[in-house]
């Protein structure tokens, strides 16, 4: 039982005094990210990234994941409260959650979305745990003509299944590998697109293009947009869901946790994507469809376990192949990497503690935000009470310190400054900018994979087809294009995304 | 949303795309390029900025052929205020130090919206300087200076 052996030894690593300190720091700051809507968990990972150099790899690994999941529990507290998704992933949950407030059974859809996000966190933790193994097998047999291909499957996959035009995502991944090249070549020790300035010789740091692009140019539209009035006028009573509303809303938890599962593990997955699908399934399941957008309870049951099932399987190519699904995922490969693990096919085999020791605190932090979410509700409650124009000025400032903190330079805000400016331009011709960060981060180790792929083929194209893996991986990639050509797949998928938009 | 007779997103996108490409194309017009087999540091750099090129020039063409969707107007109140703050930050906070220039960095970013109200903005940004001192440099050891120098 190598399986059994592993989570035991994650879940000491896990369970050790320190990691667990962690992991409770991590989904706390998460819940809270969840429940404000305006700040979600991609700049926040970004902002606490300099402060993970003191700790331990593992240590860091577990706090950051758990900022991501843990959004995933908050989020849908604002949701069924006050009709404002906290996060993108609770948008569905709104819904169906806030009817079910307004029924005055907010107690009731508190209860099953945090059971139901348990729930799913508990049976994700095992499917990442059980996929790992076998895909790290795999991964043992990965050179540089694999590890190429597979990159760029990973990034291909990530903008098609995204949200947005095909075409200017993949212009945006273009933009990243640029951005990627900045710097000192390792090969060669050329100065490239640095004009003389010292701090670009190691290339661009991408916590503060992160921080601009995500955090302070979404803070610069949000503010143009006219103020919500958030309105919390639903108390919350009884917490616990009574037997019947139980057997209504397991089946929807398990399809949901199922769901989720399955397309966060894709590249471009995550917790965006799944709860959509999930809301549909269920009500195309239903003896009774018109009772969705009413109050019912598998609408909440369904997305809430879907979402948090597919933020945690969204880890699993990054553990096994070193691989990023989504935004949130290329940000966890740049801590890796200041922690000075090279993240990649060999990362399960050198870093076993590192592995095993995220996946089993998925579990405990998941049990932590049970605990954490249902009595400590009121908590989370009185924090949306704290208005926007006050929030965003404290985001503007940590960003500004964080972003200081990971090399003491000044260089790095003024980047960040430049980069607001350039995302909040992005929000507004409609571009989506997280391909342009799987780019950044992807983008050395793609040049540095293709160019050992040619030094050994002396420059023949022919060998990423010969060999078997790649020539798998770059066919998925083939169809995937093709597949984007047909109109059938293309209205589907417009309509797929236009429903989650 | 209004609609407009060309697709401006596209157009300015793409125009972006040209720009960068363009620049990059300039930049590294000295880097050796080399050959596939033995690659040089300017190969890489020209293969995407060229493929950049071609995007931009795509969406030009497609921005300019087709209609779309009006860009809503610019306001400048929350761009300037936003990337106002960051920049006195730059600029003060290694000479000022942390305490001075977060006070000024959060009053200037709240000019961003119309609802601030002084009476309430000036403690909330002397509390959140406090808070900010006491984290970053007391509890995380941020080598920054908290007073002028």
């Amino acid at each position: 039982m190598e399986l059994f052996d592993n989570l035991l030894m994650g879940l000491s690593t896990a369970l050790e005094l320190n990691n667990l300190g962690l992991c409770l720091i991590g989904v706390l700051i998460g819940t809270a990210i969840g429940v404000l809507p305006g700040i979600g968990p991609i700049p926040t990972v970004a902002l606490l990234l300099p402060f993970t150099f003191g700790l331990s790899p593992p240590g860091a690994m577990i706090m950051l994941a758990g900022i991501f999941y843990g959004a995933q529990y908050g989020g849908s507290t604002t949701a069924i409260l006050v009709n404002v998704p906290g996060e993108t992933s609770s948008v569905v949950t709104c819904i169906d959650g806030h009817e079910m407030a307004k029924q005055g059974k907010a107690g009731t859809a508190l209860a099953i979305a945090a059971l139901a996000s348990f729930f799913a966190g508990t049976l994700a933790t095992v499917v990442i745990a059980l996929l790992s193994v076998p895909l790290s097998v795999l991964a043992l047999k990965f050179t540089a003509v694999e590890y190429f291909s597979l990159l760029v499957l990973g990034l291909i996959a990530a903008v098609v299944l995204a949200h947005g035009s095909v075409a200017k995502s993949l212009a945006m991944v273009l933009l990243g590998l640029l951005l990627g090249l900045v710097g000192i070549d390792v090969s060669s020790g050329a100065a490239r697109m640095t004009f003389g300035v010292a701090e670009l010789s190691d290339g661009l740091d991408f916590v503060p293009v992160a921080m601009g692009l995500f955090g302070l140019g979404e803070i610069i539209a949000n503010l143009e947009r006219p103020a919500e009035r958030r309105v919390l006028s639903q108390s919350v009573r009884s917490l616990i869901p009574s037997r019947a509303d139980l057997r209504a809303a397991f089946p929807a938890m398990v399809r949901g946790t199922a769901l989720g599962s399955v397309l966060g593990v894709l590249p471009g997955g995550g917790a965006a994507l799944p709860p959509f699908s999930s809301y549909a399934l269920e009500k195309k399941l239903a003896k009774d469809p018109s009772r969705f957008g009413k109050g019912a309870i598998e609408g909440v049951a369904g997305p809430e376990a879907a979402n948090n099932a597919g933020a945690q399987t969204s880890f699993i190519p990054l553990l096994t192949l070193g691989i990023p699904a989504n935004a949130l995922m290329a940000l966890m490969i740049g801590a890796l990497m200041m922690q000075g693990i090279q993240p990649g096919p060999q990362i399960m085999t050198e870093q076993p503690k590192l592995v095993w020791g995220v996946i089993a605190s998925m579990w405990v932090g998941n049990l932590m935000l049970l605990v954490i979410n249902l009595p400590l509700i009121g908590l989370w409650v009185s924090m949306l009470k704290i208005p926007y124009r006050l929030l965003f000025p404290a985001i503007v400032l940590f960003c500004c310190i964080g972003t200081y903190g990971i090399a003491n330079s000044l260089f790095n805000v003024w980047l960040m400054l430049g980069c607001a400016g350039i995302g909040y331009f992005f929000i507004k011709v409609g571009v989506e900018p997280a391909p342009l960060l799987l780019g950044l981060v992807l983008g050395p180790q793609l040049e540095e994979n293709f160019r050992r792929a040619m030094l050994l083929s002396e420059g023949d194209f022919s060998v990423f087809l010969t060999r078997p893996i790649s020539a798998v991986l770059l066919g998925i990639v083939a169809l995937l294009l093709l597949a984007l050509l047909s109109p059938t797949i293309l209205r589907n998928r417009k309509a797929a995304l236009a429903e989650a938009s | 949303m209004t609609r407009s007779r060309i697709d401006w997103q596209d157009l300015l996108f793409g125009l972006f795309l040209v720009a960068v490409a363009a620049a990059t194309l300039v930049a590294t017009r000295n880097l050796t390029v080399g050959s596939t087999a033995d690659m040089g540091p300017g190969y890489m750099p020209r293969v995407v900025s060229l493929a950049l090129l071609a995007f931009g020039l795509f969406f030009c063409g497609r921005g300019i052929r087709r209609a779309g969707m009006a860009i809503e107007p610019v306001q400048l109140r929350p761009l300037l205020a936003i990337l106002g703050g960051v920049a006195i930050f730059a600029l003060t906070a290694e000479r000022l130090g942390l305490a001075i220039a977060s006070v000024i960095t959060v009053l200037l970013a709240s000019f961003a919206t119309r609802e601030g109200r002084l009476y309430e903005t000036v403690p909330f940004a002397l509390l959140l300087s406090a808070a900010a001192v006491l984290l970053f440099v007391k509890v995380l050891a941020l080598p920054v200076p908290v007073w002028p120098r």
